[in-house]
């Protein structure tokens, strides 16, 4: 089952990458983001499971298509001919890497379990408030960038100052 | 008292777009100005004294009341801090000029407190998980101080900057997931302790290259520097300040001279690694710089220059090595936040960024002519300023090192540097007036009051550099050369 859902993550993934449809690829992106919500279910991690489904699966692709329907561009990326194939071939080095290295480099060493363990709320409350202060920073920057670029009193005209 | 850092910024980040409702200029341009000296002075009467017996361990409280929060301070994120208080607090007071004509001075103080609250958090952090996430708030903020403008050029480069970030964000994120797997923590010491038990030198390789490519992107260090040539100019000119001045340091710098030093320690291997890419930086930036007619995009060439030298230094690991980086970084800070103030000064009165129009500016815009006079002869390392003695530490360390061949490059790079601020010196200030300028007038005065602050600096620490050594930087270079021992022994921090 594990198996199952890592390569649809993976398959998904990559066809979000190499879609040349910004639609398609933002739909292949949601897709991944099943694929990885049920892998993180399937894994005990439900908290993680539930943010990954509600935010990534749910949230940022309604965003992602509202911003495709405002721009109303045509979806076709224009790409150099090199460009389309980097990503396959950078894919192929990194599965042949992780099938020769890194499973073989993963077996070999003892994971030491259990020094950062405890519910989802005990480990967020009581072991990483830190970060808890840093998240909210984080939606406290991503809120206020949406106040100042999307600002409705006039710019300065920069633009027309550059050379 | 150290959690001060992040929560006044944070908290003046949250009030200041209610307030600006109320005062569109006074209260933001106040208020920010007066975070930022309060936290400049925090750290040279609050902060300093506590390191006294080396590094310290700080438990944050909320009106007394203890949180589960605790902040780590030694020599280096002292150092760190007073970097970052000293460049805002100057920053602050130019942008009471400058944001005049692009508005919005709340939302832009707020991004700007926001930036800082995150580099602060970054350098209290002692986990590595949290400096992830401290990386992830300024680079947030970063992102959209670059785009402030709103005009084509600033959105491409904010666009730019937000893609490459992201991804050095991928490698940081996936060497801390490895790590984690790895060791079963995330704080210093029990990633320290955990690969010194294991002794799995393979997966500190990987490890270590997915670091610097993350912090390497951050630190816009060659071959990851390709953003910062857009980003820098097109921001905003105090945030360029910023960017230039600070962010890249403690984003990449600070949290690639932390990890590698101080939690997986310097091999003979990471010495190689960062003392070549140090080289390569300091003529790639140079030599890019050269050929550049827009007076920003020049010194956003010149930072990766610069940043190489500060790379170089920390990269031999020697004591004396360690002591010019980190030296090199606290006067970058100085004088590359000066240049690109002058050069936001120019712009603002000229309307062009282009040296080719400039010409004999130094005749109406005298103030903006000295104190980039000096910031071009502190970063060429002319002495007796700053500059001269950072670059003649850093390469006395690499002779000290047997390292000639880069301390010969090191030099060479050095008169590069002079060569090009030269050129754009005579451009812009020198020679004969344009007739265009002819109207043209003094920044006002903030603006021209910030510069001379920066320029007064640059003069002060080259003259007095033995004293600044011994208060501010021989500390942090202690800290770092204790090496992993520091994090060991804040085992369960």
């Amino acid at each position: 089952m594990h198996l199952f859902l890592l390569i649809g993550l993976v398959a998904f993934s990559a066809v979000a990458i190499l879609c040349r449809e910004l639609l398609k690829s933002a739909i292949s992106l949601a897709v991944a983001s099943i694929f990885l919500a049920l892998l993180l279910f399937e894994m005990g991690a439900v908290y993680a499971g539930v943010f990954e489904l509600s935010v990534v699966a749910g949230l940022i692709t309604v965003l992602f298509i509202t911003a495709i329907a405002l721009t109303r561009g045509d979806g076709d990326v224009a790409e150099g001919r090199a460009q389309r194939w980097v990503f396959p071939l950078f894919f192929l080095a990194l599965a042949v890497v992780d099938v020769l290295v890194m499973r073989r480099l993963l077996g070999r060493i003892p994971a030491i379990q259990g020094s950062e363990s405890g519910g989802f709320s005990q480990v967020l409350w009581n072991q990483r408030t830190f970060d808890l202060v840093g998240q909210v920073g984080v939606i406290s920057a991503g809120v206020l960038a949406v106040l100042a670029l999307f600002r409705r009193e006039g710019g300065h005209g920069k633009g027309e100052g550059h050379e | 008292m150290l959690f001060l850092y992040i929560i006044v910024p944070l908290l003046l980040a949250g009030l200041l777009p209610l307030l600006g409702k109320l005062s569109k200029r006074l209260l933001p341009d106040l208020l920010a100005s007066a975070a930022m000296l309060f936290l400049l002075v925090l750290t040279v009467i609050g902060a300093r004294p506590l390191i006294s017996g080396g590094g310290v361990i700080q438990q944050a409280t909320w009106f007394q009341a203890p949180l589960n929060i605790r902040l780590l301070l030694d020599g280096f994120s002292l150092l760190m801090l007073f970097t970052i208080a000293l460049v805002s607090f100057v920053v602050c007071v130019y942008s009471i000029g400058y944001m005049e004509h692009y508005g919005a001075k709340a939302n832009y103080y707020a991004l700007l407190l926001v930036m800082i609250a995150g580099m602060n958090g970054l350098v209290l952090s002692g986990d590595l998980f949290t400096i992830y996430v401290f990386l992830e708030m300024a680079a947030v903020a970063s992102y959209a101080l670059v785009a402030f403008g709103r005009g084509p050029d600033e959105l491409e480069a904010a666009f730019k900057y937000l893609m490459l970030s992201a991804v050095a964000s991928a490698f940081v994120l996936l060497s801390i997931a490895v790590l984690f797997a790895v060791t079963g923590g995330v704080g210093f010491g029990a990633v320290a302790q955990g690969l010194k038990t294991l002794n799995v030198r393979t997966l500190v390789g990987i490890c270590s290259a997915l670091f610097l490519a993350g912090f390497g992107l951050k630190a816009a260090l060659v071959p990851f520097h390709s953003w910062l040539p857009d980003a820098h100019p097109s921001a905003p000119a105090p945030i360029s300040a910023m960017l230039s001045g600070v962010l890249i340091k403690v984003s990449g710098v600070y949290a690639m001279t932390r990890v590698f030093l101080g939690v997986f320690g310097l091999t003979p291997a990471l010495t190689t690694v960062l003392t070549v890419l140090g080289v390569v930086s300091i003529f790639v930036g140079a030599l890019a710089a050269i050929g550049q007619n827009d007076i920003k995009r020049m010194l956003a060439y010149s930072s990766i220059s610069q940043i190489g030298y500060v790379v170089l230094g920390i990269g031999i690991g020697t004591p004396l090595g360690i002591l010019g980086g980190l030296f090199h970084l606290f006067n970058h800070a100085l004088f590359k936040s000066l240049l690109f103030l002058n050069a936001g000064a120019v712009e603002q009165s000229t309307g062009t960024r282009s040296l080719d129009k400039m010409g004999g500016l130094a005749k109406v815009m005298p103030v903006t002519a000295v104190t980039s006079v000096v910031g071009s002869l502190s970063i060429a390392g002319v002495p007796p300023l700053n500059g001269f003695w950072s670059k003649l530490l850093i390469i006395i360390a690499l002779v000290q090192a047997k390292m000639l061949t880069l301390a010969v490059l090191a030099v060479l790079g050095s008169v590069i540097t002079l060569w090009y601020y030269l050129v754009l010196q005579h451009q812009a200030f020198f020679g004969k007036l344009n007739e265009a300028w002819k109207s043209v007038r003094e920044a006002p005065f903030w603006m021209s009051a910030a510069t001379v602050v920066l320029a007064l600096l640059c003069v002060a620490v080259g003259l007095a550099f033995p004293f600044v050594v011994g208060t501010w930087l021989q500390p942090a270079a202690d800290a770092l050369g204790q090496g992993v021992n520091v994090a060991l022994n804040f085992i369960g921090f």
